[in-house]
């Protein structure tokens, strides 16, 4: 129906043609394409392990919201020391 | 696609402000950037926050031109708009004074009026406004519309009350 | 038509105004806005002459493009020696003034001395007035526009106004139009408080004849189609700039505890998603606003939803107020976002400043090098919602000892405050950095180092580099206008070929600022957004001017070179703290704790920093020392500068 179009701008009707269910992994050496599960409200990434709440724009439609603050936290506290010990045994440059 | 009986919709809540029409409404017809000869103004209440789309009604029996008293202004059914024969005006400016919406300009430059005439049946204003706060639809389109987003409206709020009733139960 | 708009000098001491027209050589050099500010700014004002003395001229210009057909021509800048570290002042803001300048017949306005009483500038269709402005005189920066309204009688006047914190000379007084269309950086509020100007009022209804109007028509229309069809910028429309922080403070890009951290932790109400619930909640579903001729639209509408200031309108908060409201001081309030972003905008301060400092000043409260003795009791810790806005207020009436000091700036309160408090100072040129972390980013480092107006993202930042943009798409960016084949690296934390990007996006940057046109509108946050080439075919259509791609490139390079004359003449030195184009120790010494897991335990690496500024020197035809040779002066014709052609 030509009528349904009405009222649509270039962005909207462009928005319209992406692949739906997808968000980058917000970790820029990853950013795995993650799809979280219809309506669920966080998605683990399956590349790099962080976590991510997420928000439902409309229904299949899903935005990274924040991190899960308790995991992305811990995995963070870990890889710091883990480097730490790796610069000691290697010595600083 | 017959552009007959189509008319500009308005909807003010959509309206960002940008004056992006103003601009190519004042180039389309005259050339030149000057907000000052758009035939769309949008008018602001800006520590509000409220940006309102004015233009040119094209009204059924339009006081302009029953007021005109040389019989310059007259309909043109076809695109359903209001027309200035600008051989025939006399720049009286009657038809400025009278207008309700403050539709018909009058430039001090060329010592003539001026209104929206539709661009010929592609007005630019909406060509270029990319949220749609001016639409070029059937005028019989634009109630529909306008009932259809009221009847949302209503859905959404009946929605947002059972879910809340199921909250608290 | 656009090159038919004029400069005007104003002379506040004297009253005398002289109108002039612009030569086309001049344009071809520096085309207009930013670039012709530098030109003008270098031989107008006097070597070593005070920032806040009546020798120091404030310019206040629009672009060559203004009010034209490009998308978004809403830019207006304003260039000044800065109060703040004594370098090159600049600040650009969006909104509807400039283009009211122009169809007032106006591209530049210099103005210099210092008038006896509060005035304000009244510009009306080629006439400028200087006019009484003693009734605006302590007013904020709306109840000034308003009442420049009322006064003169004309709903469509727009006003540059300056608030409280720009008459008490604030040292980062912002310059603003409308609700929060700011021009915040490096104090040019100050300047204009210095000068007894509250205000340049512009109204304008002459033709700006447009060259070729039914091509610049249409192919306005197919760019403004690419810029919205951008992801990004739709993302942008929807959420503001709110929505960098989305992903920024989620990898660990955003600085908490003034340096201490590289992300916010468990700040769910201050979400780009929770800042757009409470948009929504009190403006409705379409609550996004755009600038002049603008069809991205960023500017979210909000009313404060709780609190004091509670059913207040304002717009924003952008991405900057997010970092001074909550990540540098570690507050996580939305009620202190919505309330820090609209005090700010009321009394006319820089909030990225405001944050900047008083995180600063926590942290030295936290060492024990500032305490409740200084801060006449203020509980000033990290987190301390009350204590945030408080000294806010404080700073921009200088009330109590540590308000008055921070009102001065960073390196001036940092002399009064003693002790090492410098060292904790994040800043370049005096000019404290957004708050952004750019420890795991070493182009994104070199960018706030190098930037001209000091530390700041809108200079020169590659900020696609965080987007790990295949070969191909760097490439196809970088080599053009002009060849490039040296490497290129998608990895963000990687030195390799950044020092190029940052020439690059410099080069760019000005060249928009030059048009006065919006960053959001070029390689900027999108990819795929237009550039050079774009530019060569807008310029012509609108203005009949012709320029190939490069040629635009080498105007660019050339007001680039003019800001680093002046820096040069007020004593930029490479490794000075102060006024070099260097960054702070913490950045090479504490390494970052938080974020994705690549990101934490990182520093810049001193001896790979240096080899950047290396590299981007001899692209910009530096020496060693930053100091540009002959040859290049020569090159882009600026050798027999000061020239004083205008
Ligand atoms: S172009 Fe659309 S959004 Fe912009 S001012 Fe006009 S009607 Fe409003
Ligand atoms: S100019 Fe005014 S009176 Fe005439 S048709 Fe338009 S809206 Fe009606
Ligand atoms: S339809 Fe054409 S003439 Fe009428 S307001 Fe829009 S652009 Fe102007
Ligand atoms: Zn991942």
């Amino acid at each position: 129906m030509v009528t349904e179009k009405e009222g649509l701008s270039t962005a909207e009707s462009l928005r319209k043609t992406r692949t739906y269910g997808q968000v980058r992994c917000h970790n820029p050496s990853c950013m795995g394409r993650l799809q979280p599960e219809r309506g669920a409200k966080q998605v683990k990434c399956p590349a790099c392990g962080l976590e991510f709440r997420v928000a439902w724009v409309k229904d299949g439609f899903p935005r990274i919201r924040g991190p899960v603050w308790d995991v992305n936290k811990r995995i963070a506290e870990e890889a710091f020391e883990r480097k730490m010990k790796e610069e000691k045994r290697d010595g600083a440059k | 696609m017959e552009p007959m009986g189509k008319v500009l919709a308005i909807s003010p809540e959509k309206c960002t402000g940008c004056r992006l029409c103003e601009l190519v409404c004042s180039v389309f017809h005259d050339g030149v950037s000057n907000a000052a000869r758009s035939r769309i103004k949008i008018m602001k209440w800006e520590s509000e926050g409220l940006y309102i789309p004015m233009s040119c009604q094209q009204c059924q029996d339009a006081p302009c031109m029953i007021v005109c008293p040389v019989k310059a202004i007259s309909r043109d059914e076809k695109l359903s708009r209001v027309m200035v024969n600008h051989d025939i005006c006399i720049g009286c400016r009657s038809c400025v004074t009278v207008c309700p919406f403050g539709a018909m300009g009058f430039n001090v430059i060329d010592r003539k009026n001026f209104k929206c005439d539709l661009c010929d049946g592609d007005p630019q204003c909406v060509r270029f406004c990319e949220i749609k706060a001016v639409d070029y639809l059937d005028a019989d389109r634009v109630s529909i519309a306008k009932k259809k987003a009221a009847a949302e409206k209503i859905t959404a709020a009946q929605r947002q009350a059972i879910a809340l009733e199921s909250e608290s139960h | 038509m656009a090159l038919n708009r004029k400069i005007a000098y104003i002379d506040l001491s004297t009253g005398k105004i002289e109108i002039k027209p612009i030569p086309l050589d001049m344009r071809r050099k520096f085309l207009g806005g930013r670039g012709l500010d530098a030109y003008l700014l270098y031989n107008h004002a006097p070597k070593g002459c005070d920032p806040l003395g009546p020798e120091n001229p404030v310019i206040v210009s629009g672009g060559i493009l203004t009010a034209t057909l490009a998308s978004a021509t809403a830019r207006t800048h304003v260039m000044a020696k800065s109060p703040l570290g004594g370098m090159l002042g600049s600040c650009n803001m969006g909104g509807f003034f400039a283009p009211e300048m122009a169809w007032a017949g106006f591209h530049h306005l210099v103005i210099k001395g210092k008038a006896e009483k509060p005035v304000y500038l009244w510009i009306k269709n080629g006439k400028i007035e200087i006019r009484d402005a003693r009734n605006l005189w302590g007013k904020t920066t709306t109840e000034t526009q308003w009442t420049v309204r009322e006064e003169l009688g004309d709903e469509d006047i727009k006003s540059l106004v300056i608030g409280p914190a720009g008459e008490n000379k604030v040292r980062f007084a912002n310059v603003m139009t409308g609700i929060k269309n700011s021009g915040g950086r490096t104090g040019m509020g100050a300047v204009m408080g210095s000068k007894n100007l509250k205000a340049i009022a512009a109204r304008g209804t002459m033709d700006i004849k447009i060259s070729y109007p039914k091509e610049a028509l249409e192919y306005n229309k197919r760019f403004i189609d690419q810029i919205t069809s951008a992801k990004v910028n739709q993302t942008q429309g929807t959420l503001g700039t709110p929505f960098i922080w989305g992903a920024t403070n989620s990898w660990g890009g955003v600085r908490c505890r003034n340096f201490q951290y590289n992300q916010q932790l468990y700040c769910d109400e201050i979400e780009p998603e929770a800042i757009d619930e409470a948009c929504a909640e009190t403006m409705g579903p379409y609550h996004m606003a755009g600038c002049f001729g603008c069809q991205v639209h960023c500017r979210a509408k909000y009313k404060i939803p709780t609190g004091p200031y509670k059913g207040v309108y304002d717009e924003g908060p952008e991405y900057t107020s997010q970092g001074a409201f909550c990540g540098e001081p570690d507050c996580t309030s939305l009620e202190t976002l919505l309330t820090g972003n609209h005090l700010v905008d009321q009394w006319g301060m820089d909030n990225l400043e405001t944050g900047s400092i008083i995180s600063w000043a926590m942290e030295l409260y936290e060492l024990g090098i500032l305490t409740s003795k200084e801060t006449d009791g203020l509980d000033l810790r990290f987190g301390n919602d009350e204590a945030l806005l408080e000294m806010t207020r404080r700073i921009a009436f200088r009330e109590g000892w540590l308000g008055n000091v921070l009102a001065e700036g960073g390196i001036i309160a940092s002399e009064k405050i003693g002790k090492n408090s410098f060292d904790y100072l994040i800043q370049v040129k005096g000019v404290s950095n957004l708050h952004s972390d750019e420890r795991a980013t070493p182009a994104l480092a070199l960018n706030i180092a190098t930037a001209s107006r000091g530390s700041d993202h809108l200079r020169s930042r590659p900020a696609i580099d965080l987007y790990h943009l295949p070969q191909e798409v760097m490439r196809k960016i970088y080599s053009n206008p002009v060849p490039y084949d040296g490497p290129l690296s998608s990895e963000h934390t990687e030195y390799i070929g950044k020092p190029w990007q940052v020439f690059w996006h410099e080069n760019c940057y000005m060249a928009v600022d030059c048009l006065g046109i919006c960053k959001y509108h070029t390689t900027f946050l999108g990819a795929t957004l237009p550039n050079f080439e774009d530019w060569s075919k807008v310029i012509y259509l609108n203005t009949g001017l012709e320029f190939t791609p490069r040629e635009i490139w080498d105007i660019a390079e050339r007001c680039n070179m003019m800001e680093r004359l002046f820096n040069l003449r007020e004593g930029l030195q490479r490794e000075d703290l102060k006024k070099g184009d260097m960054l702070n120790h913490r950045y090479f010494d504490e390494p970052t704790r938080r974020g994705a897991p690549d990101v934490v335990g990182r520093v810049i690496d001193r001896e790979k920093f240096k080899k950047m500024v290396d590299e981007l020197y001899e692209y910009k035809g530096l020496d060693k020392n930053g100091v540009p040779k002959p040859e290049t002066l020569k090159r882009l014709g600026v050798e027999k500068e000061p020239s004083r052609l205008l």
